[in-house]
């Protein structure tokens, strides 16, 4: 028998309450992966729709919503005959209702920028020329607004045929409904205006260059910012409240757990208050008393951990394919993330164990005598 | 002077339970600071120790005088509430007195500097009422006060299964105590008793809880330890039948010692 065994046959005996502890502990873990997944994966879902573009460098002013502020169209020229600047794109995007789907990203790009490059077609063509007023889906997007090539599909108070599925190589690129820039703006009132404009850097360009790069365009470009590609989401305000508010929510969930767990650990150390005296009559030091109900606390918050983590991974798949979500964002649940979460959860175990633990190193051997 | 027990040098009295260091104790004192002196005259000593509880309205011990010395069969007994059960408590460390002098082999019980190791090591406790842990077997019981030793997790298991083996329950080893008698309860906590080879044994009203034939066989085992082991045994009990089977009765009343006699019968008994 080790010192281990004595901690778990502490846990085992009452399997229902432990049980139930771990299930609370594990919701809250839960929480955390789903959410910050979540919210990470709205970041990274941007970035490797950037990536999938081609794209080096963002210039956008993201402020504190999700889609950036638009701003002229004339802004490209100003950027795209810089030194390593190999190719520019402006676009216009939004989150729009469309039709029954809750919400669904419209990604109108100028027509012949390099943005388009990555749609490779399943089905159908691409628009003819910037001015048919077509769209083409991505294959997710189709999906969830149940099209096919030859409906019509509505934006605003526009009617758009559907020309064209394709692939975009990006969960983003993938839920987009796509589209040529001028019919775009028209539909929603903003003439000559783009919201982003995508770079393309020369082959040859450093990350030194990039940099410099962003900074010229940051002091030639007072409408917009330009980032790194992927970047300027996660160093977005919006970006930041979102995963502050998935922090909080997720951390909330965890203090319920900690309640939990220093219930039940504060109900064994009274309900062995004899067993531990009986212990502390037989030698065992209060030290070693104060480690078993830690070690005990611990173990909870570890299995919890564990458990929370697949809950919160299978929780955030199926979230990811719920209409309001699927296309938009593909969840992030790196093992980072998991890692973090089960750590968070033996913290969780610890901080609840302290204070059994400190009651449970104040109780007095001579009590084991008293029947 | 440093406060110490002793660390005694090894005698050479068998012992009957393999792996078990049984004869620790024996003449010589040494004290922490490394230096060796003049050997313990007692292993208790107790100088006037009065326990107050209640800010001195109960007076459980009032001013306790006596010694014992090194491998005696000594009795407590007195009617309930006479503080028997109290001094038995102060002689392992699990109470402190208010007022007077304790002494382990001429070092201050009150103020050892490590009560726990002195409980564990030094002293095998008997509880009346067995304090088996639950959930833990036979086996596992038996090596609860093992952790205090430093043995490694196989030396642990070998020496309390020799020790079950030793009471008779070498079939009962992974029983939980539910599923034991309690003759075998009480001979399971014997053998937790003698887990780390203590040199006292502090047995309170050990067969209070048997019928009168597992009390009797109970009975007969520590005695049968005590003299095989040479330990010193300080048992506390009500029943006058077991208390004559000691070498010398010490009879409590209302926190006094009333009398300290040698046995009558106990010469022909043990």
């Amino acid at each position: 028998m080790t010192f281990f065994t004595v901690v778990t046959r502490g846990l085992i005996r009452r399997p229902v309450r432990t049980g139930l502890t771990i299930l609370g502990i594990s919701v809250g873990i839960a929480a955390v992966v789903a959410l910050v997944g979540i919210s990470r994966g709205f970041s990274k879902s941007w970035e490797t729709g950037m990536k999938a573009r081609g794209t080096d460098v963002v210039v956008s002013d993201m402020g504190s919503s999700l889609v950036p502020k638009p701003f002229s169209a004339s802004v490209r020229d100003r950027i795209a005959h810089l030194p390593h600047v190999d190719a520019t794109c402006g676009i216009l995007v939004d989150l729009m209702s469309i039709e029954n789907t809750q919400m669904i990203l419209v990604s109108a790009r100028e027509w012949g920028g390099f943005s388009w490059n990555n749609l490779k077609l399943i089905s159908g063509r691409m628009p003819r020329d910037a001015a048919e007023r077509a769209v083409v889906l991505g294959r997710t997007a189709a999906e969830v607004l149940k099209k096919k090539i030859g409906d019509m599909i509505q934006i605003e108070t526009a009617e758009l045929s559907v020309v064209g599925i394709v692939d975009g190589n990006a969960w983003v690129e993938n839920g987009s409904v796509v589209l040529a820039l001028p019919i775009f703006q028209e539909i929603t009132g903003n003439p000559d205006k783009i919201n982003i404009i995508d770079i393309r850097v020369t082959p040859s360009t450093t990350a030194k260059d990039v940099e410099r790069l962003c900074a010229k365009i940051n002091a030639l470009v007072p409408e917009g910012r330009a980032v790194v590609a992927g970047e300027h989401i996660s160093k977005s305000e919006a970006y930041r409240m979102v995963q502050a508010m998935s922090w909080g929510t997720s951390l909330l969930a965890v203090l319920v757990g900690v309640l939990g767990v220093m219930n039940t650990m504060l109900m064994t150390v009274f309900e062995r208050t004899h067993e531990i005296c009986i212990l502390l009559a037989l030698g065992w030091r209060r030290g070693r008393i104060i480690r078993m109900v830690l070690w005990e606390s611990a173990l909870l918050g570890l299995l919890g951990g564990l458990v929370g983590v697949m809950i919160g991974a299978v929780g955030v798949k199926f979230l990811g394919m719920t209409p309001a979500i699927r296309g938009l964002l593909e969840p992030d649940v790196s093992i980072n993330l998991l890692l973090i979460s089960v750590a968070i959860a033996v913290a969780v175990g610890v901080i609840s164990g302290l204070y059994p633990a400190w009651h449970s190193s104040r109780l007095v051997p001579s009590r084991a005598l008293q029947g | 002077m440093a406060e110490s027990y002793a660390a005694m040098k090894t005698g050479s009295q068998p012992t009957s339970i393999e792996g078990a260091d049984l004869n620790r104790y024996e003449t010589e004192q040494v004290t922490l600071d490394g230096a060796t002196t003049a050997p313990a005259r007692y292993v208790f000593e107790a100088i006037g120790v009065a326990r107050m509880f209640d800010d001195g309205q109960v007076q459980a011990l009032r001013g306790v005088n006596f010694h014992v010395v090194q491998g005696e069969f000594l009795t407590i007994t007195g009617p309930s509430g006479c503080g028997k059960t109290t001094l038995l408590q102060m002689l392992g460390a699990l109470d402190r007195p208010t007022a007077g002098t304790l002494r382990y082999r001429g070092v201050s019980i009150p103020d050892l500097d490590d009560p726990s190791s002195y409980r564990a090591l030094e002293i095998g406790f008997i509880f009346q009422a067995f304090q088996l842990l639950p959930t833990f077997t036979a086996l596992e019981n038996v090596q609860i006060p093992m952790f205090e030793d430093r043995l490694p997790a196989s030396g642990r298991k070998d020496r309390a299964i020799a020790l079950l083996k030793s009471v008779g329950l070498g079939h009962r080893l992974n029983h939980f105590p539910s599923k034991l008698s309690g003759g075998e309860r009480q001979r399971v906590a014997i053998a937790r008793s003698l887990a780390n080879s203590p040199s006292v044994l502090l047995a309170d009203e050990p067969t209070g809880n048997l019928d009168s034939e597992n009390a009797h066989l109970i009975l007969e085992l520590i005695i049968q330890l005590h003299r095989e082991q040479q330990m010193t045994l300080v048992l506390v009990t009500h029943d006058m039948s077991v208390a004559q089977r000691a070498s010398r009765i010490i009879q409590m009343k209302d926190g006094r010692i009333v009398s300290d006699r040698e046995s009558t019968v106990a010469g022909s008994m043990i």
